[in-house]
């Protein structure tokens, strides 16, 4: 339908004037794709895991006529991905549109489970997103994905013990170091943060450090594969993380458990090197240190430099097996892309950091004000970290290189394994991996 | 596919065998084509079953494992490459050297307690037994999810009850989800959560000893110690082993606590229990066939190990 696709650009292109603007006309919204020919609207089934998402359904349900959403929640994360590896395999049983992250994409696209929504228009969409998060969400002109929230990493602190103990807020990770001894001096119990057992932060402070171990394009060679982790890039940061773990001064907590949670609420830690999305999250979850927060910059390799990493970020895309792709297109591109209802709860209440270009810009969201930060404007620091963040890629694997990552530093953690083997041993299973799935590995 | 196995495992229940059923006369063998055509017909149901459920997943399972399926070359036959694979993989054999290694400190240990618990409970005739046989039995009422969920609370660093007893004494809050201690954590929960199972079946096969023996043992003049041990746990030596292989054959099976506390527990790996490994190979790294491999590999090694078992086990009760 040549004409709808016009109308819809159209509509797109109105969106992107201004994101109150659509506010106001997203009610007729709906009658721009004749989806639902007889009359009766096509549903769409969605599989997303924050339980805030329900609103955003709502929100869509109501804009739209033609266009239907059924959500389901099956779990966060690896539940969910499990359940949808599952459903591949079998041919059957998969939603139509998928929440996915951005490490998951080239897996999805490998398994040859992805819908390319160039096809139904997608490609109109470039210019919303941030540069970094369309080139990971697509592969030249096939569009395996639709970017929704990001994670631009920054430096989270106690700013009321900083200012106590006189410790400077580093700015260089060798400042960091120096600052994790200055903390234990100051309380023996206390810890500059903790080495928190996740792939995507590792990964998101190897990217910071200039890092780029991973390369594959399907567009390019669908078997070849960069698998590089050794580089002098990547182990810088092992070998400042594991010295620090080694000589106690960084805590093993995993990230997200209670432990955890309490610790960076009691000043057991000081910092946390955190995203785009955690002064939502913290804001809910500290309850007693509440106000003495305060984000800074990441700490950089090299002095005056201003090199970024991201931690995190999730888009929507259409599964192969869904029953009507334009409508699970269109629901893929408006359930965030054009909704300045979805994303009122988007950003207060999932605590998603808007990769849409207008609406991370906006001064209700940049200008926006923290208790939790004693009313800094965080945003400040986490928009321009975005638009500084440059190329990565990820592995059509990734689940089993962060699983290897993870392993191997919980080996180190527990004394099993020194620190300066971990990246070398997980590259050694990971190109063995790749090999074994038929890929040519290039380092 | 993760369970190609059948089922074995004590949690399937089946009321514990008791000694006397071997007893029981047997049933002429004259005249009975009628009987058997009624009796198959009584089968039938259960057979069907059967076959849906575990011949054709387990001939699919099978089927599979002679398969390798790459991300990029597709699936091709490979025939027993896998299972080559499978014996050579170090991180699969890591999990099983971890799980013998569990079962040979867990199992006489939970076993010990059960039996020592159920001659306790045949031993007092109070209406303060029931209630007692009651408490044990209730971990096993609580889905294993969430009890490795509660004690991975309870072993908490900042809110577990343990953690404030070693800082009475000035010492430092115990690891239990790391270095040593954490396959002694995992110990703890499954003790808990099956003791009191194993208990109520020792415990079942007592109650089927005749109490005509008891009387002859007192007039002999023996002990209640020694009634216990000398005629009370042999009467129920079938009850044992029986509760002995059905631990046994759940240990190598472990999964479910492991898998709940990597939450808590980054050194639980991918490989920690073979049965986690052949989970992450199928739902994380979409490897359904090599998945399929190490099931079968699992169900291989439990086959073997409880083989061995009942041949050691009978071997003993036909000596002693």
């Amino acid at each position: 339908m040549p004409g709808a696709t016009r109308l819809r650009r159209i509509a797109s292109a109105l969106v992107v004037g201004s994101v109150l603007a659509v506010a106001a006309c997203s009610g007729g919204d709906g009658a721009t794709d004749g989806t639902g020919a007889d009359g009766k609207p096509a549903h769409v089934s969605v599989w997303a895991w924050y339980p805030e998402f329900k609103g955003v359904v709502d929100a869509f349900n109501a804009s739209h006529t033609d266009v239907q959403i059924d959500w389901t929640n099956v779990g966060t994360g690896p539940d969910q991905y499990a359940k949808l590896k599952t459903a591949f395999t079998a041919g059957t049983g998969a939603p139509d549109v998928a929440m996915v992250e951005f490490q998951e994409i080239p897996t999805f696209v490998i398994l040859e489970a992805l819908v390319d929504m160039g096809e139904y228009g997608a490609n109109d969409d470039k210019d919303l997103y941030a540069e970094w998060a369309w080139s990971q969400a697509t592969d030249g002109r096939k569009v395996y994905a639709i970017p929704v929230d990001g994670g631009p990493m920054a430096l989270m602190y106690r700013k009321d013990l900083f200012d106590q103990f006189r410790i400077p807020v580093p700015k260089t990770w060798t400042e960091y170091a120096d600052a994790a001894v200055k903390i234990k001096a100051a309380d023996p119990n206390a810890y500059i943060a903790s080495f928190g057992s996740d792939g995507g932060w590792i990964n998101g402070l190897m990217w910071q450090a200039g890092c780029r171990p991973y390369g594959y394009s399907q567009a390019e060679a669908k078997d070849k594969v960069k698998i590089n982790l050794t580089s002098p890039e990547c182990k810088k940061v092992f070998d400042l993380y594991g010295g620090l773990v080694d000589k106690g001064l960084m805590a093993k907590d995993p990230f997200f458990t209670a432990d955890a949670t309490a610790a960076l609420d009691s000043g057991k830690y000081w910092t946390w090197a955190a995203a785009g999305w955690t002064p939502g999250y913290v804001a809910g979850s500290l309850k007693n240190t509440a106000g003495k927060w305060a984000v800074a910059p990441m700490p950089q390799w090299t002095a005056g430099a201003d090199d970024q990493g991201d931690w995190g970020g999730s888009t929507f895309a259409v599964t192969k097996q869904a029953k009507n792709p334009k409508a699970a297109t269109l629901v893929a591109r408006e359930l965030f892309g054009a909704s300045k209802a979805a994303w009122d709860i988007g950003l207060n209440k999932a605590f998603l950091y808007p990769l849409v270009k207008n609406v991370a810009a906006d001064p209700a969201f940049t200008g926006k004000a923290y208790d939790f930060f004693a009313g800094q404007k965080v945003n400040e620091i986490f928009v321009p970290v975005s638009e500084k963040l440059g190329e990565f890629q990820y592995t059509p694997f990734q689940d089993f290189v962060f699983q290897n990552l993870n392993d191997r530093s919980a080996e180190a953690m527990s004394g099993s394994r020194p620190w300066s083997s971990v990246l070398e041993e997980t590259q050694k299973n990971v190109v063995t991996y790749a090999q074994q799935q038929g890929f040519t590995v290039t380092q | 596919m993760t369970r190609a196995l059948p089922r074995t495992a004590p949690e399937d229940g089946g009321a514990p065998r008791r000694p006397s059923i071997e007893r029981a006369p047997r049933r002429g063998s004259r005249g009975v084509t009628a009987h058997s055509l009624a009796g198959m017909l009584f089968v039938l149901p259960f057979f069907l079953v059967v076959v849906a459920f575990l011949v054709v997943p387990l001939g699919f399972a099978l089927y599979l494992s002679f398969f390798t399926k790459s991300l990029v070359l597709g699936s091709r036959f490979s025939g027993l490459d896998g299972y080559v694979r499978a014996f050579t993989d170090p991180l699969l054999l890591d999990g099983f050297l971890r799980v013998l290694l569990f079962g040979a400190v867990q199992i006489p240990i939970m076993l010990g307690i059960a039996l020592a618990g159920a001659l306790a409970l045949d031993a007092i005739t109070t209406r303060f037994a029931v209630l007692y046989r009651l408490f044990a039995f209730m971990p096993y009422a609580v889905p294993a999810v969430i009890g490795a969920l509660m004690w991975g609370f309870l072993y908490s660093k900042t809110f577990g009850p343990f953690s404030g007893v070693t800082s009475l004494f000035g010492g430092d809050p115990v690891d239990f989800f790391g270095g040593p201690l954490l396959l002694v954590s995992l110990g703890n929960i499954v003790t808990w959560a099956w003791t009191g199972y194993n208990m109520i079946v020792m415990y079942s096969a007592l109650q089927g000893v005749p109490r005509e023996m008891y009387e002859a043992a007192v007039l002999d003049g023996a002990s209640p110690v020694q009634i216990a041990l000398r005629v009370k746990v042999p009467a129920i030596r079938q009850a044992i082993s029986l509760a002995a292989i059905f631990t046994v054959i759940g240990t190598m099976q472990f999964f479910t606590e492991p898998q709940i506390m990597a939450r808590f527990a980054p050194q639980i790996s991918a490989g920690y229990t073979p049965n986690l490994y052949a989970y992450n190979q199928a739902f994380a790294y979409s490897n359904f066939n090599y998945s399929a491999t190490i099931s079968f590999t699992l169900g291989f090694v439990v086959f073997v190990v409880a083989y061995a078992f009942v041949f050691v086990s009978r071997r003993r009760g036909a000596g002693s």
